[in-house]
Formats: C-alpha cells, sequence, structure tokens
C-alpha cells in the first residue's frame, strides 16, 4: 500500500495538473486541442477521485472515477471531436469583453481571492491547513474559469467547452468539500451528455429541417462528408 | 341592522359586478339594467345605513374574515365613514338611473356590459375603502378602485387620445397608491400593527414622515396642484357618467383618507396645517384660473373639480391649523365646512357632469365654441345645468354657498384669535379664497353662457334635442339635493346636532321666492295687454348671426390679460416685408401657444430624467447571453466576496 503523504503528494501534482488545464482553455485560440485539454483535465479529475478512493475506500468516489472517465474523456470529447472534423472553423479568434491574457489574469486573482475569502471563513479549522481546503479552493476557481470562458468566447463550441470545465470545478469541489450524492453525479453527467448533443445540434443551427440544415453548412461551406477534401 | 344593510349593499354590488361579466358575450338591454339597477338598490341600502348611523351616532364594526393575527378584513362604520357612504350612495344611484339609458346609446355592443360591470366594483371598491376598518385593509381596496376606475377611463381604448389618458391616470393613481402604501407601511413600523388607531407621543420625524407621505399619496388622488394633471386628461375622455363617479365621490375618498388619518391616527401639528392650507388655497385658485381658459366642457369641469378639492383642503387646512391652536369651536367650524362641501361638491359636480354628458351626446362635441342656443333645444338640461353652475358659483340660497359660507366664517372669526404670523398667512388665504369663488363664479356663467344662450354655433347645436327622460331623472334629483342642502342647511346641521353659524336659508328663500311671486304678479296686473312686433336692437349690425356673438374665448380675454404670468402664453410672430427698411408688409403669421407649466416645467423634466435612466438601464438587458453570463459571473464573484467579509 502506498502511505497516505504519498497519495497527497500525488493529489497535489494532480492540482497543477487541473491549473495548467484551466489555464490552457481559457487562453488557447485552437479549437482542436482545447477539447484533447479537457479530456485531460477530466482524465486528471478521474485520477484525483481514484487517488481519493485510495485514502478513504468510499466506492462512490470509484464509481464516480469510472463514470467520468467514461463519460468526460471519451464519449464527451468523442462527440465534440466528431463535430470539429465536419466543421471548418479550426481556430476561436473571437472574443467578448475578455482576451486571453486579461482572463489568464483575472483568473490568477481569482484564484487569490477565493483563497483569501475561504481561508477568512475556514479560520481556526483544522481543514484550513488540509488537501480539501486546496481542493475547494481549486474546484471554485475552476467553476468561475469556466464561467469566464462561457461568456468570453463567442463560438457556441467553446462556450460548451467553457461549461463544462465550469462542471468539473463543481466535481473537484463535490470530491473534496461536500458529498454530493452518487444519484446526483450521475444525473449531472447525463445533463452534460445532453448538452453537449443540443450544443452540436445548435452550433449548426436547429430553425428548419435536417435536410436544411445540411444544405446550408454545405452552402456556407461549413461542413465536409467524410472523405471530402478540406 | 346597520352589518345586515351593509352586507345586503355588498352582496347587491357584488352582483352588479358579477351578472354583466358572466353574460359578457351577450348584448342584451336587459343585462345592463339589472347590472345598473344592483347600485341603485345598495345605494338605497346604504343611505339608509348612512342616516341611521349619522343621526344616532353609534358605531358598527364586524370583522369578515381574519386569514392571520395581525391583518383581518374588518370594517367599521362610525359617524365620518357613514357620512362619506351617504355620498356614494346618492351620488351612485342618480349615476346609475342616469347611466342605463346613456349606456344605450354608446358605441361597444356587449363591451357595455364589461362597463356596467366594473361601475358596480368600482363602487363596491370605495365602499368598502371608507369602511375599511384597518389601513392595510385600506389599501388593499384603495388598490381595486383604482385598478377598476382605470379600466372604466379606459373603455373607448381604441383612441389615441383615451390611450394617453388610460397611461396617464395608471401612473399618477399608481404612484398615489405607492405613497399610501409608504404612509401604511411607515406607520406599522412605528406603531406595530395595522389598526386606524391614534400613535401616542409627539411628532416625531419618522410620525411626520409618515404624514407627509401619506398626504402626498392622497394630493395625488385627490388633483391637488401641482398632481392634479391626470384630471384633465382622464375625465375629458371618460364616459360622463364615469366621470360624474370619479370627479364626485373618488376624489372624496381621497379626502376621506386624509381626514381619517389626521383624526384618528395623527395629533397634528401646526405647520401640518399651513401646509394643507398652502396646498388647498393653490389649487382652489390656480384650478379655477385653468378652468376659465379652458374650452373643453369636461376639462373645464375637471379643473374646476381641482378648484373645490382645493377650497374642502383649505378648510381641512383650517380645522389643522385651529385644533393645533386650541380653538376647538373654530376647528369644528372649518371641518363642518370642509365635509360639507365634498359633499356639495359630490352633488353638483356630479349635476353637471352627467349634464354636460347629455349636451355632448346631443352636440356631439366637448368644444363649449361650437354650442350655443341650447337652452331653447334642452330646456331642461338647461334648467339643470343652471342649477348646478348656481351652486358651484356659491350662489345663495344654493349648497356650494352654505358650505363655503362657513369656510368664510371661519377664516374672518379667526383672525382675532391666532398669532400675527399666521394672521398674515390667513389674510393673505383668505383673499386668495375670494378671488377663487368670484372667478369660479365668472368660469360658470361663461360656460353656461357659451352652451346654452344665444345662437347655436355648429349645425349639430342646431338640431341638437332634448335627451330621454330617463337621462334627466338623476341629474333632476341631484339638483333637487343642492336646492335641498342649500335651503335647509341650517336645519339639517340642527337635526345632526351642529350649532353652525349658518344664516337661515329657508327664511331667505320663502322672502326671496315671496318677492318673485310678488313682482310677477304686480307685472301682470299692470303690464299691457297690447301686442307689439319690432325687430329686436342688435347693436347695429343688420342681421343677428352666430359668428358675431360673444365667444367663450372673448369673454375669458381679459381674465387671460390679467393673468397672463400664470397663462405664460407665448406668442410669435413672423413678418415678411418687400423692402429691406421693414415698411411694406407683405405676408405675415401669427401664433399663441398657452404654456402647459406643469407639464413642461415639472412632469416633462421628471420624465425626462426616467427615460435616460431608464435608457442606461435598459442596456444592461442587451439580448445578447455573454452578457447576462457575465452579469452571472460577477454576482458569483461579488458574492464570494461578501461571504469572506460578513461570514
Amino acid at each position: 500500500m502506498i502511505d497516505t503523504s504519498t497519495i497527497e503528494g500525488i493529489i497535489r501534482i494532480l492540482f497543477v495538473g487541473i491549473i495548467i488545464t484551466a489555464a490552457y482553455i481559457i487562453s488557447t485560440r485552437n479549437l482542436l486541442s482545447v477539447v484533447s485539454v479537457y479530456a485531460v483535465q477530466s482524465l486528471t479529475l478521474v485520477f484525483i477521485a481514484l487517488a481519493l478512493y485510495s485514502l478513504e475506500g468510499s466506492l462512490v468516489l470509484l464509481a464516480i472515477a469510472i463514470i467520468t472517465f467514461f463519460s468526460k474523456v471519451l464519449i464527451i470529447p468523442y462527440f465534440i471531436t466528431t463535430i470539429q472534423e465536419r466543421i471548418r472553423i479550426k481556430r476561436d479568434i473571437e472574443f467578448h469583453f475578455l482576451n486571453p491574457t486579461t482572463s489568464l489574469l483575472i483568473s490568477m486573482v481569482l484564484m487569490l481571492v477565493i483563497y483569501m475569502v475561504l481561508s477568512r471563513i475556514m479560520q481556526g479549522t483544522p481543514a484550513r491547513e488540509s488537501l480539501f481546503f486546496f481542493g475547494a479552493v481549486l474546484g471554485i476557481s475552476l467553476m468561475l474559469m469556466g464561467m469566464m470562458v462561457t461568456f468570453s468566447r463567442k463560438r457556441v463550441i467553446t462556450k460548451a467547452l467553457g461549461f463544462l470545465s465550469m462542471e468539473n470545478g463543481v466535481l473537484l469541489f463535490g470530491l473534496f468539500v461536500t458529498e454530493l450524492p452518487f444519484i446526483i453525479e450521475f444525473l449531472i453527467i447525463i445533463d452534460l451528455i445532453i448538452l453537449v448533443l443540443l450544443t452540436t445540434i445548435l452550433s449548426v443551427g436547429i430553425d428548419s429541417t435536417l435536410e436544411d440544415y445540411h444544405q446550408r453548412l454545405h452552402r456556407f461551406h461549413l461542413w465536409e462528408e467524410p472523405g471530402e477534401d478540406s | 341592522m346597520i352589518i345586515e344593510l351593509f352586507l345586503l349593499a355588498i352582496i347587491t354590488l357584488l352582483a352588479g359586478t358579477i351578472v354583466p361579466l358572466l353574460a359578457v358575450s351577450v348584448n342584451r338591454r336587459y343585462i345592463r339594467t339589472i347590472s345598473l339597477c344592483c347600485p341603485i338598490f345598495a345605494s338605497l341600502f346604504l343611505g339608509a345605513l348612512s342616516l341611521v348611523v349619522l343621526f344616532s351616532g353609534e358605531t358598527s364594526g364586524f370583522t369578515l374574515y381574519q386569514p392571520i393575527t395581525e391583518f383581518s378584513f374588518s370594517f367599521v362604520i362610525d359617524r365620518l365613514a357613514s357620512f362619506f357612504l351617504l355620498i356614494i350612495a346618492i351620488v351612485s344611484a342618480c349615476v346609475a338611473l342616469y347611466f342605463s339609458e346613456y349606456v344605450e346609446h354608446m358605441d361597444g355592443s356587449s363591451r357595455r356590459n364589461i362597463l356596467c360591470g366594473f361601475t358596480s366594483l368600482f363602487i363596491l371598491a370605495m365602499v368598502l375603502v371608507v369602511s375599511s376598518a384597518n389601513s392595510f385593509c385600506f389599501f388593499l381596496f384603495w388598490e381595486l378602485m383604482a385598478a377598476s376606475s382605470f379600466f372604466l377611463v379606459t373603455f373607448e381604448y381604441t383612441h389615441d387620445e383615451t390611450k394617453k389618458a388610460g397611461l396617464f391616470y395608471f401612473f399618477m393613481t399608481q404612484l398615489s397608491s405607492l405613497f399610501v402604501l409608504l404612509g401604511i407601511i411607515m406607520l406599522y413600523l412605528e406603531s406595530g400593527s395595522f389598526a386606524i388607531a391614534p400613535i401616542h407621543g409627539a411628532s416625531t420625524l419618522p410620525i411626520t414622515a409618515a404624514f407627509l407621505v401619506l398626504f402626498i399619496g392622497f394630493s395625488i388622488k385627490a388633483g391637488i396642484i401641482p398632481f392634479h394633471k391626470w384630471l384633465p386628461y382622464a375625465h375629458p375622455e371618460s364616459p360622463s357618467p364615469i366621470s360624474a363617479l370619479m370627479s364626485g365621490v373618488m376624489l372624496k375618498i381621497a379626502i376621506y383618507g386624509l381626514i381619517r388619518f389626521l383624526l384618528d391616527v395623527f395629533t397634528p401639528d401646526l405647520w401640518w396645517g399651513a401646509l394643507i392650507l398652502a396646498a388647498g388655497i393653490t389649487s382652489a385658485v390656480l384650478g379655477v384660473i385653468y378652468a376659465l381658459k379652458e374650452h373643453d366642457i369636461k376639462g373645464m369641469l375637471a379643473y374646476s373639480s381641482i378648484e373645490n378639492i382645493g377650497i374642502i383642503f383649505t378648510g381641512i387646512g383650517l380645522w389643522v391649523i385651529f385644533s393645533a391652536s386650541n380653538l376647538p369651536l373654530l376647528a369644528t367650524i372649518s371641518l363642518l365646512g370642509a365635509l360639507f362641501h365634498s359633499l356639495n361638491h359630490a352633488l353638483f359636480k356630479s349635476l353637471l357632469f352627467l349634464t354636460s354628458g347629455s349636451v355632448v351626446h346631443a352636440t356631439h362635441t366637448r368644444d363649449i365654441e361650437h354650442m350655443g342656443g341650447l337652452a331653447h333645444r334642452m330646456p331642461y338640461t338647461s334648467a339643470l345645468f343652471f342649477i348646478g353652475a348656481v351652486s358651484i358659483s356659491a350662489l345663495p340660497p344654493l349648497n356650494g354657498f352654505a358650505s363655503e359660507f362657513l369656510i368664510f366664517t371661519a377664516f374672518f372669526t379667526s383672525v382675532a384669535f391666532v398669532s400675527p404670523l399666521f394672521k398674515v398667512l390667513l389674510f393673505i388665504c383668505l383673499a386668495l379664497f375670494a378671488l377663487a369663488s368670484t372667478l369660479s363664479a365668472a368660469c360658470f356663467v361663461k360656460a353656461f353662457g357659451s352652451i346654452f344662450l344665444a345662437l347655436p354655433r355648429s349645425p349639430q347645436s342646431e338640431v341638437a334635442k332634448e335627451v330621454p327622460r330617463a337621462m334627466l331623472i338623476g341629474p333632476g334629483i341631484l339638483a333637487a339635493a343642492c336646492i335641498l342642502l342649500g335651503v335647509c342647511a341650517f336645519q339639517i346641521f340642527g337635526i345632526v346636532g351642529f350649532n353652525v353659524p349658518l344664516p337661515d336659508m329657508f327664511l331667505i328663500s320663502l322672502l326671496l321666492l315671496g318677492m318673485g311671486v310678488l313682482v310677477y304678479v304686480v307685472l301682470y296686473v299692470t303690464a299691457s295687454r297690447e301686442v307689439r312686433v319690432s325687430e329686436t336692437w342688435g347693436c347695429g349690425s343688420r342681421s343677428q348671426q352666430a359668428s358675431s356673438e360673444y365667444t367663450g374665448h372673448g369673454f375669458s380675454e381679459p381674465i387671460d390679460i390679467i393673468f397672463s404670468a400664470i397663462y405664460r402664453t407665448r406668442t410669435k410672430n413672423e413678418r415678411v416685408f418687400f423692402d429691406l427698411k421693414n415698411c411694406i408688409f407683405r405676408e405675415g403669421t401669427g401664433e399663441i401657444h398657452l404654456l402647459k407649466v406643469f407639464e413642461e416645467y415639472l412632469y416633462n423634466p421628471i420624465s425626462q430624467l426616467f427615460m435616460q435612466v431608464a435608457t442606461k438601464v435598459s442596456r444592461f438587458q442587451n439580448g445578447c447571453l455573454d452578457t447576462y453570463l457575465l452579469y452571472v459571473f460577477v454576482t458569483v464573484i461579488a458574492l464570494i466576496i461578501f461571504l469572506g467579509w460578513f461570514a
């Protein structure tokens, strides 16, 4: 068995991974890589859940790790990648309110503010120095960073990824601070999958029949059939 | 018995509301007649119970429903409430009688059923406001009154002018409700209950603030200047019977609210009285000055209502001043003057609105410059309007004279008792009050002369016919009441237990009548029976034409000049000359604009300010998803920081 301090060390390293992926999602202009980074972020969460499972032995954590792996590492990225392969837009260069650099700077300030606020709230409690405190800080920060992506990007697909990143923040917060019932976690995952499906439809228009859709996408050179030259 | 009569009246009015609304698609006269019979029967019940309470002086109350401990639907009928119930009863009955025929001549097919239903609802709301035992109940029914009257004002909602008037009325009436609610909440915070009961102790800042807020709320509803602007918009656009109800009764409900709270809740300071007096006198003088300038018959009556409400406020102001100065006798005379004028104004203003409705119905115009010569064509209506005009001009022996005489008496007697500073104030107010009374007489001389005398000034007036008999009964009762209350004012006050310094107009009236009969008999006996045929002298003109008559504009021109500083007329002349030195005139235009002072200097700047703020606020709602997400983001951050700071 690995001892507790080693696992905590691993978790801290994984936290760094979460921060890096979140920063990448906020700042990148490349649409293709952002999905992969999201998958990596989700995989990091899976590892964190597994590490916590090895610490606490709760089966719920194991179940969360498994469904997160299948939904957020495999299924959702698959959907989005499929869409991206069809849509000719490969880069997201339109921003609202904040550009990537400002977003990054604000994210840093945000993390600091949340750290200060939470340490004020938890002042005098043993939890303040623990791993769970950092988990909470990171969870809320990730949530807010995801929210920043949702309003600062113009592309629907990037907004959806921001929202997914927000949900990762909620999951992280839930893993460390509260114990969300498994059924809630499960339902959130289902919601996310539906969201991605809907985004897939909305991002290419929903105000007409499917045939009209495809015609329109072809007309604007936004859609390419498999095998067609890009 | 009182409670049973009251409940019976409420049920009857409810039936009058529900029946036409259930049969809204049935365009049958009997539905509307049944609906309008309900207020008549309810008025009989209300009148009976009011007279019992007024003469016996006993107070009755009951709780209908108590959902929670702090609040109940409770009603109390004391002498003050019964007096206002009597006003509602008399006017409502007469208006309903008139309305039953008038409504059949209106456009709107089955939509008229709704009008009848809402008329009953409006009367019901006013009855419930007056009999409310607690302030919360008062406010609820106050709001019901405001809402139902809004629907009545906007009956002709397809007309642009009606839409504008309806919007204006809705805004002002809701502003009034807002202030009343604020006052009630402030009183609740101060006393801890919604009961309309005395607040003990001196007038502290919160109590004074509550009074001021309630005063503004009631002033807006009563049409006190500068909150008056809704009246000249709403009255001309409403059906005439509704104008009669609103001007005759609804304005009095605001008066009731002010008196009720001053009498039962506050211990007023001297300066409160001065404030009410100043507001009243300003409204009285400016109201009648604007009425003189108005040539829309209903607009003129609306301004005249502002003047009369000003007179009532003057009486209330004097009452508060004398109460605070420890002069109970003068205070009682002033309050009685204010209350009696409330009743009188309800009677003669309803009479004038109903008869003007008949005139408008016959001539299809509201402009008095297009009327004239109606005394021959509509003799009964002209006689009824004449009685209303004499009453409102405060000429003896009619009722307007009696109530204004009481207020004048309070003014004259008071100067010997109050401090020098207040003496100056009262002298100024007395002079202005006298001016208002005089101008009021001038205003109705103009109105009666322009509408009924001389030759018709339009083809419609030429062919105007007397209205059906059913449209004469209601105004007839009101006219009879005006005469009765004027002639027997002294006796009526004696019966209800007040010895007031009024001349016995009954004796004077008998003398006047005797003199009239005597003169007639003498002339009849001594006059020559010989018939002499000759042409009437026409001031040198060959033939009398309507266009050469003395018009309403002409009549009010000297007054326009005297009060030009108040009217603020804008004269614009543009002249073009043939030569460079401006000697040989080629052509030119001239325009005279009447500046709407309150609209241009008060209402418009405030509305523009609100529009600017609203435009800035509306930018927050730009329909962009990203912006809303940004708001959520900022809110979450603010909450987190707030938690960190205060947790």
